[in-house]
């Protein structure tokens, strides 16, 4: 999937001197390895600095298959499986928020800043502590919520038309809204610690485990496999705005209902597993199109994703000796500013809300 | 070649109909240009076209097969649109962003192939957009961006282009550049281009075929020289304007009139509803063989109410070089015994003029009849509202003349004292006004004067009575104007010369002459109380003869002689003996036209006289005869009707 999305953007290359677009192209590679790289060395790294320091000996040899008493256990059921989740919760997220923003054309426009995100997460509450659902369930709860929220926020914002800030207006109404509709539940709930209701405001990966892997696993890579690579080639024809679309034979509205559906379960199964990561779907894209310095490269906002959820969890994990902090805090501490950011650079450029 | 046509087609959003039962051929291989005011439905219609909005009744038949019935995707390789403000996403390349345009040729899994590339090369050529190909579009110019845009379009390689105001926030070099492109691509691969644009004079020139839409029906089709009209205009863009061949193009250029800044006769005519080029409703007819046009049914609500015949009438002010002007006496005045000003006035003088010099600018004073009324019908038909056509006004006079003087009244020759505008400062009034000065020739019979028909309504005249005139409407008239017999071109040095009857005349002429002149006027009047106040600020030197017990002419031939000395034999050629004129019977009226002479003579009145005085000065002085000008304006024992 990956390398077909590169291989088509680069389509104007030429073959002796490097045009923009090959050199675009060369960024996406390079930056696609370093964020692989990052991965791969904040994994390792997590795996020998978690919340509890273990022998680098006996992680290498659990690593190497063997079974240590106590690091066995600890790798294998909590570090493995947070990593496995948060870089599918992360790459879903960078996905769902990269998809929205490239559509509407406004960095502010991803799930979680519209609501969708919360709405997911409204949904996935419900279902776990008014109906008690705890498996796949709450996954479909949190996409229908998700795809409910982003219906409604889209009709909010007047009928097919591309209003960026209108939308985004109503989406952060309706994110207040929800955002006190998940507090309401939760104070009817029997939560045993202060970190459950952490998971559920801001994101957590602590109750990670290789059945909630497998289950973000499976949808995630279905729709990855099956109807990304259609959406993203329909996407290039929507960005154009709808009329041109729909000139170059697109079918419009099926298309849209392709993206927002894709998106949003993007977004949306994730959360129901770790609760709202802050921010992860908002940064991805824009941070992958600062390092590209060209359009938002969707597989390369998966991989941005990822990364900022396993980097946010090692920070997490170590940042203070006596706490362990849910990786949502950590991704907000940095998203927030991100957002002021943004907010400034679009104003002063025109193109933002 | 692709062919599209409309049949029908009913457009409407949310039960508003915004195109209603339009049927369209779009001629293949050629440019057509849509034009129309906001919200008249011409991008709704183009939406339409292009398969994008469908239609609430009636078809759009792409080769003969409703489009709604092709895939989005065939459709899409034969007709290519570029939307109004299509968005072209952050940091793209103009390649890439062209490369686009392949998608309907890209099947679900091919991908970009050797053809879809070349494909691409062949739209960056033909839009000039080579050299841009690796630049980012938002980086890009209005009109480059435009450009990228259209070679996209391309790139997709239909046969149909269909483009949405392609011009829009474009500088006007922009605009061009843009509309070459689409020209060029016309031309050189044929193929059929439907442009919506909203300028007129752009769309007039670039368009093989222009659709006038109002209100969602074809107002008027057809090409541009036939459509474009300044009727087109009023009722197509509710503004009135003035149609006139494109210096540049050669097609039909649109100026219009606002209200203000703008030419007081234009602004007249416009608030008026007047258009000057009617005749649109036969060209569009023949143009537009096979589609009913709503011309027909428009046609007679947009007229004037009183016009009964179509296209043909038009008011007197728009063609007619000469205005009868109905006036009251505003003021009158006694000169001097032999002098009696009358000050007229009314709203038809707003028309009144020459835009130019105001040098013996005569008028036709029209006397009526003892207790009748001048305003005949051929009279009445003068006037600036009037309804006429130029052919039927033609021979007016001749008919005129026919009738009773004693029903029609009497047609006498003035000279304009002083025109007064709206507004001078010396008018008081509500309205321009004119001063006339009469000569009161004649016996006081029992109290009343008796003589010719103008001195005695000068007698008679009261403020408020009515007074028709004739006179130059300055909508049409400048200095050729026929009542302007004053014409001394670069003369430096003039002679006037003339009775009592000119001394009007020549009293105007004297204080409209510009400083650098010099020369003699020279005047002869009954008596001493009869010399007028004659301001100049010319190096003319005013001579006023009085003739006492003379006889007439006497005083004023020898002044003349003394002034235009007979030249030394053999200066100049003398016996160039003028024709001779009865001047019983015909008019002596010569007019010169001195274009270089230095000198130029102007002799009026009593026709005997001023005979005797072109004799002296075209036989024994030698004048050329184009540097006088000689006008009987009465005759001795004679009066005229």
């Amino acid at each position: 999937m990956s390398s077909k999305e590169i291989t088509s953007t680069t389509s104007g290359l030429e073959a002796n001197k490097p045009t923009r677009a090959a050199a675009r192209s060369h960024r996406v590679h390079r930056s696609v390895l370093w964020m692989a790289l990052a991965i791969v060395v904040t994994a390792l790294a997590y795996l020998f600095w978690g919340r509890d320091r273990l022998p680098a000996v006996e992680v290498l040899q659990v690593l190497g298959g063997e079974k240590v008493p106590g690091t066995s256990f600890i790798i294998m059921s909590d570090r493995l499986p947070r990593l496995a989740v948060g870089a599918l919760a992360g790459a879903g997220l960078g996905i769902s928020g990269a998809l929205f923003q490239r559509w509407l054309g406004n960095p502010l426009a991803s799930p979680d800043v519209i609501g969708v995100g919360y709405g997911a997460s409204a949904a996935a509450v419900f279902a776990m502590i008014v109906l008690g659902y705890n498996d796949w369930k709450l996954n479909a709860f949190a996409l229908a919520g998700g795809l409910l929220v982003a219906a409604l926020i889209y009709w909010l914002s007047a009928s097919g038309k591309r209003t960026g800030s209108r939308l985004i207006l109503a989406g952060l109404a309706i994110g207040a809204m929800l955002q006190a509709l998940i507090q309401y539940l939760l104070t009817q709930a029997q939560l045993n610690t202060a970190s459950d209701v952490m998971h559920w405001l801001t994101g957590s990966l602590s109750s990670s485990n290789w059945d909630s892997a497998l289950l973000l696993l499976v949808p995630l890579g279905t729709i990855a496999v099956f109807l990304l690579p259609f959406v993203l080639r329909q996407l290039k024809m929507l960005e154009l705005g709808e009329d041109a679309a729909a000139a170059l034979g697109l079918n419009v509205g099926w298309a849209r209902v392709l993206l927002v559906f894709v998106a949003v379960a993007m977004g949306a199964l994730p959360i129901a597993v770790t609760g709202p990561l802050a921010f992860v779907a908002f940064l991805a894209g824009p941070i992958s199109a600062a390092l590209t310095r060209g359009p938002i490269n969707i597989p390369l906002a998966a991989l941005t994703g990822a990364t900022l959820v396993i980097v946010a969890n090692f920070f997490a994990a170590n940042l203070f000796a006596d706490l362990s902090l849910p990786v949502g805090v950590i991704t907000g501490a940095f998203g927030a500013p991100f957002l002021i950011w943004v907010l400034v650079r679009t104003n002063s450029t025109g193109s933002g809300g | 070649m692709a062919q599209l046509q409309a049949n029908d087609l009913t457009l409407a959003y949310d039960k508003v109909t915004i195109v209603d039962e339009l049927s369209l051929d779009i001629p293949t291989g050629e440019v057509t240009i849509v034009v129309g005011a906001n919200g008249c439905g011409k991008s709704t219609l183009l939406r339409a076209l292009s398969r994008l909005l469908k239609p609430a009744g009636g078809k759009v038949l792409l080769d003969g097969q409703d489009i709604h019935t092709k895939p989005a995707k065939e459709v899409a390789k034969t007709l290519g649109l570029l939307p109004q403000s299509p968005t072209a996403p952050d940091g793209i390349t103009a390649r890439e962003l062209i490369s686009r345009g392949r998608y309907p040729h890209q099947g679900l899994f091919k991908r970009f192939s050797a053809e879809d590339e070349a494909a691409v090369n062949r739209a960056l050529e033909l839009t000039g957009t080579m050299e841009l190909a690796d630049r980012a579009v938002d980086e890009l110019s209005g009109g480059q961006r435009q450009r990228v845009w259209i070679a996209m379009a391309l790139a997709q390689e239909t046969e149909l282009l269909l483009l949405d105001e392609p011009t829009t926030f474009l500088d006007v070099a922009h605009q061009l550049e843009v509309l070459d492109v689409i020209s060029e691509l016309n031309r050189t691969r044929g193929i059929t281009v439907v442009i919506v644009l909203h300028d007129l004079n752009l769309a007039a020139r670039y368009a093989d075929h222009l659709v006038a839409l109002r209100e969602g029906k074809i107002y008027a089709a057809g090409h541009p020289n036939e459509v474009v009209t300044e009727r087109t205009v009023k009722d197509v863009f509710g503004m009135p304007s003035r149609v006139i061949p494109d210096p540049v193009a050669g097609t039909p250029l649109v100026l219009p009139i606002g209200r203000h800044r703008v030419l007081r006769t234009e602004n007249v005519l416009a608030a008026q509803g007047i258009v000057r080029s009617p005749e649109f409703v036969e060209l569009t007819k023949s143009a537009v063989k096979q589609e009913p046009t709503v011309a027909d049914e428009l046609q007679t609500p947009v007229l004037a109410p009183q016009e009964v015949e179509p296209a043909q009438l038009r008011p007197g002010a728009e063609h007619l070089a000469t205005l009868a002007y109905q006036c009251m006496v505003m003021r009158t005045q006694d000169l001097t015994p032999a002098f009696r000003r009358i000050t007229v006035g009314g709203t038809d003088l707003s028309h009144f003029g020459t835009n130019s010099h105001s040098l013996d600018m005569r008028i036709k004073l029209l006397l009526p009849p003892a207790g009748g009324s001048a305003l005949t019908e051929e009279i009445a038909a003068l006037r600036p509202e009037a309804l006429s056509s130029p052919a039927g006004q033609e021979g007016w006079y001749r008919r005129w003349l026919s009738i009773d003087p004693s029903s029609r009244g009497y047609m006498r020759t003035y000279t304009v004292r002083a025109f007064r505008e709206v507004g001078h400062r010396d008018n008081l009034g509500d309205t321009a006004e004119l001063d006339i000065d009469f000569v009161m020739h004649g016996q006081v019979v029992n109290g009343a004067l008796q003589g010719g028909p103008a001195t005695e309504f000068a007698d008679r005249a009261q403020v408020g009575d009515e007074l028709l005139l004739l006179g130059p409407n300055r909508a049409l008239s400048d200095e050729t104007y026929g009542g302007i017999e004053f014409r001394p071109g670069g003369a430096r040095r003039v002679v006037l010369a003339g009775d009592e009857t000119a001394a009007p005349a020549i009293c105007a002429i004297l204080e409209a002459l510009p400083a650098n002149v010099t020369g003699h006027a020279l005047i002869e009047v009954p008596d001493t109380d009869d010399i007028l106040g004659a301001s100049t600020r010319s190096g003319v030197s005013v001579q006023w003869l009085t003739r006492g017990t003379n006889e007439h002419g006497v005083l004023l031939a020898a002044a003349v002689k003394d002034v235009v000395a007979i030249p030394a034999a053999g200066a100049v050629h003398t016996d160039a003996d003028p024709e001779d004129i009865d001047i019983d019977e015909q008019i002596l009226w010569e007019t010169g036209a001195a274009e270089s002479a230095p000198f130029y003579a102007w002799i009026a009145g009593e026709a005997g006289m001023v005979k005797e005085l072109r004799r002296y000065l075209v036989r024994e002085a030698g004048i050329n005869r184009k540097q006088v000008a000689f006008m009987g304006y009465w005759r001795r024992g004679k009066t005229e009707n």
